[in-house]
C-alpha cells in the first residue's frame, strides 16, 4: 500500500503538459464572414421532444431563407441570417451548456429556443449574464419573464393564459349545453412545464367549484402508462386536462381508448397534442378530444394556404402553432436587427424591447399569427398573445384540427361536439 | 555532485515549471468556453479525490456520493436565498450537515462488504434523489421539487456571494480546492490513521486482528469525504447556478466520480487527478460531438475505456503514467532512478 501512495504527483505531469497542448493547439480564433448575422438555436433535437424541435427548426430556417431572399438585413448592408442549431436533448444541463457555448465560442449576437421550459427557464438565465438577448418562441412557464430580466423576450402567450382558456371554454359549454360538470383529473408530465399548467388547474379549479379527483405527475419518457389510465378509469372525472409530450400523449391516447375511458371533455395544452405526429400515430382515437393552442391552419388569414402548402411540400407536414411562433420570431428578430442597424447584443435588446409589429405590415411571419400584433410589456412577455381552442374532428375522412373556440374565430360551419359522444 | 542529484533537478524543474503554468493558465486560455472544461476538469478532481478517501482508502465503493454534492448545494443555495446566508458561509454549513449525514449511514454501511455497501450507498443516493424531486417547499425554504433552484443573478463578480461572470475566479478557487484536497489526502496517506485506513480496505480481518478498529476508520474517512464533497456541490452551484435533482442527485454523477477514480488508479493520490483529466474531456467531446446520436453515450464510453483499463492495468493508469515519468526522467539525466 505504501507503495502506492508514492506515485504522487508524477502521473499529473505527463498528463498535465499533453492534456494543455491539445487544448492550446484548439485556440485558433476563427475569423467571422462579414455581412453575415450568427443567431444561436437550442432546440431539442433528440430526446422525448425531439419531433417538435425539428419543426421549430424547420420553420426557422424557412423563415430565415425568406428574410434572407428578400436582402437580408437593409440596415447592415443586407446582411445575411445564420442559425446555428444546437441539441439540448430537452434536458435544462445540457442548454445551460448549449447557451455558454453560442455565446462564447460562436459569439453569436442573439439565441432563440428552447421550446421545453425546463431548458428555456436556466439558459436565458446564462443570456442575461451574458447580456445576450434572448428571444423565446414558444416556452410558456410564467416564471420564464417574471424573473425581472432585461434580455429575455417570449412571443407565445404563458401558460396562466393558456389554462383561462381552457376553463372559459368549459363555462361556456355548460351554459350552451346544459352539461354537468363537476369533477376533473389534472394528468401531466412532471417537468417544469407540466408541473406550471398543474398548479394554474388547480387555482382556477377551486374558483370556479370543480372538484379534483385525481392529480397525476408522470415521467413523459415513460414507455407504459398504463397505470396511470388505471387511475383515470377508476376515478371516472368528468373533464380529464392534459399536459403532455409528443411520445406521451400518444400514449396516453391510444392506451385510454384501449381501456374505454370516457369523459365528458378531454383537453390537452399544446405541447405533444398540437404535434402532428400525435394525429398520425392516435387516428381515430384522438377524435373529439380538444386541444388548445396558439394558432391553427384554419384560422382566417388569407396568408395561410399558401405558406402551409409550401411548408407541408418541403417537410411533409402542417405548420403548427409552435412553428408559427417559430418562424414568426425570426421576423421579430429580424425587424430588431434591421431597426438596432448594428450587432451589438445591447443595442438589439433596446431594438427589440421597442417591437411594434402588427398584422397588415407585409411581414409574412407576422401577418399569419392568430392575433393582431406583437409588443413586449417590460417583462418580455409578448402583451398580445393569443389563444384559440380545436376539437380533433373528422373531417370527409382525415382527422383534422377543427377551430372551435372563441366562437367568433370558429372555422365557418363548425361548433364543438360536447360532451365528447 | 553525489549521485542522483540531476535527476532530482530536473524532476523538481518539471514540477515547478507544471505548477507554474497549471496557476497560470487563465492567463493563456481566453475562450470561456475551454475555462469552463478545466474548471469541470479540477471540479471532478477535487470530487473524486474526496470520494478517493472512502473509495480508495477504506477499500469500498460508495456509489452515491451525489447525494452529498446535493446537499452542499441545496444548504448553501437554500440559506442564501432564505435568509441571505453568504455560500461562503453556507457551504460550511453543509459541508457539515454532508459529514453528520454521512456518519450516519456509514455506521451501519460500512459494516457491510463489497457489493451491498455499494447498493446501500446506492439506494440511499436515489432516496435522497426521490425525496428532493417530491419536496418543492419546506416552510419558508423553496426546494424546488423536479425542476430545481436557479440561483438569482447578482450583477458583476462578487466575491462575496460567490458569483461571478468571469470564469478566472472560479478556476482559480477550484484549483485551490483541489490542492488542499490533495494535501489532506498526502496527509492522511503519512499519518497512522491512515494506515489503519488503509490497513482496514485491504486486509479488514488480519487489521482487526492486530487490533485496529477498522470500523471507526472508516467512520471517520467516510464523515471527511462527504464534508470534502459537499464543499465541491456549493461550488457546483454557484458555477451553474441552475441545478436539479435529475442532475446533481442521479446515479449518472455517482458512477461518474467511481468510474473516474477506478480508472485513474483508485486508493492513489494522483488516480483521482489523472482519471479526471482523461475522462472528462472525453465526456465533453462525447457530448458535444456524439450528443445526437445517442444519449448517455458518454457514460457507454466509460464503461469500455473502465473495462479496458481494468483487464490491461487494474491498479489504474498512474501506475504506466508514474513508469513513464520515471523512463523519462532517466532519460534525461542520463541516471538510473534508486529501485525502492
Amino acid at each position: 500500500m505504501k507503495r502506492v501512495f508514492r506515485h504522487t504527483l508524477k502521473g499529473v505531469v505527463v498528463f498535465g503538459l499533453s492534456v494543455l497542448l491539445v487544448l492550446s493547439a484548439g485556440q485558433a480564433s476563427k475569423a467571422a464572414g462579414p455581412k453575415e448575422i450568427k443567431i444561436g438555436n437550442i432546440l431539442p433535437l433528440s430526446g422525448p421532444s425531439a419531433s417538435v424541435g425539428l419543426q421549430n427548426k424547420q420553420a426557422v430556417e424557412l423563415a430565415t431563407e425568406k428574410i434572407n431572399a428578400a436582402g437580408g438585413i437593409k440596415s447592415l448592408g443586407g446582411a445575411k441570417l445564420v442559425n446555428v442549431f444546437t441539441d439540448s436533448k430537452g434536458d435544462p444541463n445540457v442548454g445551460v451548456t448549449a447557451a455558454e457555448q453560442l455565446i462564447n465560442t460562436e459569439k453569436v449576437v442573439l439565441i432563440s429556443g428552447a421550446w421545453n421550459s425546463a431548458v428555456t427557464y436556466p439558459s436565458t438565465q446564462v443570456a442575461e449574464r451574458y447580456q445576450v438577448p434572448y428571444v423565446v418562441p414558444v416556452s410558456v412557464a410564467d416564471k420564464i419573464t417574471e424573473r425581472g430580466f432585461k434580455y429575455t423576450f417570449r412571443i407565445a402567450a404563458k401558460d396562466s393564459w393558456w389554462t383561462d382558456y381552457q376553463f372559459k371554454f368549459l363555462e361556456e359549454q355548460k351554459k350552451l349545453t346544459g352539461t354537468k360538470i363537476e369533477t376533473m383529473a389534472f394528468v401531466y408530465e412532471n417537468g417544469d412545464w407540466g408541473t406550471g399548467m398543474a398548479k394554474q388547474w388547480h387555482e382556477r379549479a377551486k374558483k370556479f367549484g370543480y372538484k379534483v379527483v385525481l392529480d397525476e405527475a408522470y415521467p413523459s419518457t415513460a414507455s407504459d402508462l398504463t397505470p396511470v389510465v388505471m387511475k383515470i378509469k377508476t376515478k371516472k372525472p368528468d373533464v380529464i386536462l392534459l399536459t403532455s409530450n409528443a411520445a406521451d400523449a400518444i400514449l396516453l391516447t391510444n392506451t385510454m381508448a384501449t381501456m374505454k375511458v370516457k369523459a365528458k371533455a378531454i383537453i390537452g395544452t399544446g405541447g405533444g397534442h398540437a404535434d402532428p405526429a400525435f394525429r398520425k400515430n392516435t387516428g381515430k382515437n384522438c377524435e373529439y378530444m380538444f386541444d388548445v393552442v396558439e394558432w391553427e391552419t384554419d384560422l382566417g388569414r388569407p396568408q395561410i394556404p399558401a405558406l402551409n402548402a409550401e411548408f407541408k411540400k418541403r417537410y411533409g407536414y402542417d405548420l403548427a402553432g409552435e412553428s408559427v411562433d417559430a418562424f414568426a420570431s425570426v421576423y421579430v428578430i429580424a425587424d430588431a436587427l434591421e431597426r438596432a442597424k448594428s450587432t451589438d447584443p445591447k443595442k438589439i435588446r433596446d431594438a427589440l424591447a421597442a417591437t411594434k409589429l402588427c398584422v397588415g405590415q407585409g411581414k409574412l411571419g407576422i401577418d399569419i399569427l392568430s392575433y393582431d400584433c406583437i409588443e413586449f410589456d417590460k417583462t418580455g412577455q409578448n402583451k398580445h398573445a393569443g389563444i384559440v381552442l380545436v376539437q380533433f374532428r373528422d373531417v370527409k375522412g382525415t382527422m383534422e384540427r377543427v377551430t372551435v373556440f372563441p366562437t367568433k374565430v370558429a372555422r365557418p360551419g363548425f361548433k364543438a361536439v360536447f360532451p365528447m359522444p | 555532485m553525489n549521485s542522483g542529484s540531476r535527476r532530482k533537478t530536473i524532476d523538481t524543474v518539471l514540477k515547478v515549471a507544471l505548477a507554474v503554468l497549471v496557476f497560470t493558465l487563465p492567463l493563456w486560455i481566453k475562450n470561456p468556453t475551454y475555462m469552463q472544461i478545466l474548471i469541470f476538469m479540477l471540479l471532478y478532481a477535487y470530487l473524486t479525490t474526496s470520494w478517493n478517501l472512502v473509495g480508495g482508502f477504506a477499500g469500498v465503493l460508495p456509489l452515491g456520493h451525489s447525494a452529498y454534492v446535493g446537499i452542499g448545494a441545496y444548504t448553501s443555495t437554500i440559506l442564501w436565498i432564505t435568509w441571505g446566508v453568504s455560500p461562503w458561509l453556507g457551504m460550511w454549513v453543509g459541508a457539515f450537515i454532508a459529514a453528520v449525514v454521512g456518519t450516519i449511514i456509514g455506521i451501519p454501511t460500512l459494516k457491510l462488504r463489497g457489493a451491498y455497501f455499494a447498493l446501500s450507498t446506492m439506494a440511499f443516493g436515489e432516496g435522497v434523489r426521490v425525496l428532493a424531486e417530491n419536496t418543492v417547499k419546506v416552510g419558508p425554504c423553496v426546494v424546488g421539487g423536479p425542476q430545481g433552484i436557479c440561483l438569482p443573478l447578482v450583477p458583476g463578480n462578487n466575491l462575496a456571494l460567490f458569483q461571478f461572470v468571469s470564469k478566472t475566479p472560479y478556476y482559480y478557487i477550484i484549483l485551490i480546492m483541489l490542492c488542499i484536497a490533495l494535501f489532506i489526502t498526502w496527509h492522511i496517506s503519512r499519518i497512522r490513521p491512515g494506515y489503519y485506513l488503509a490497513a482496514g480496505g485491504e486486509e479488514p480481518e488480519a487489521a482487526e486482528a492486530l487490533g485496529v478498529n477498522v470500523s471507526k476508520y472508516k467512520v471517520w474517512a467516510m464523515a471527511l469525504s462527504c464534508f470534502m464533497t459537499a464543499l465541491g456541490g456549493t461550488f457546483l452551484a454557484q458555477l451553474t447556478l441552475y441545478f436539479y435533482p435529475k442532475q446533481i442527485l442521479g446515479l449518472d454523477f455517482s458512477f461518474e466520480l467511481a468510474f473516474i477514480a477506478l480508472i485513474g488508479g483508485r486508493g492513489t493520490i494522483a488516480g483521482p487527478v489523472i482519471g479526471a483529466l482523461l475522462l472528462r474531456p472525453v465526456s465533453e467531446f462525447t457530448r458535444i460531438y456524439l450528443s445526437s446520436v445517442l444519449p448517455g453515450l458518454h457514460l457507454v464510453i466509460f464503461g469500455a475505456i473502465l473495462i479496458l483499463v481494468m483487464i490491461y492495468q487494474p491498479f489504474g493508469l498512474v501506475r504506466p503514467l508514474s513508469r513513464f515519468y520515471d523512463r523519462m526522467l532517466d532519460a534525461l539525466s542520463g541516471e538510473k532512478k534508486k529501485e525502492r
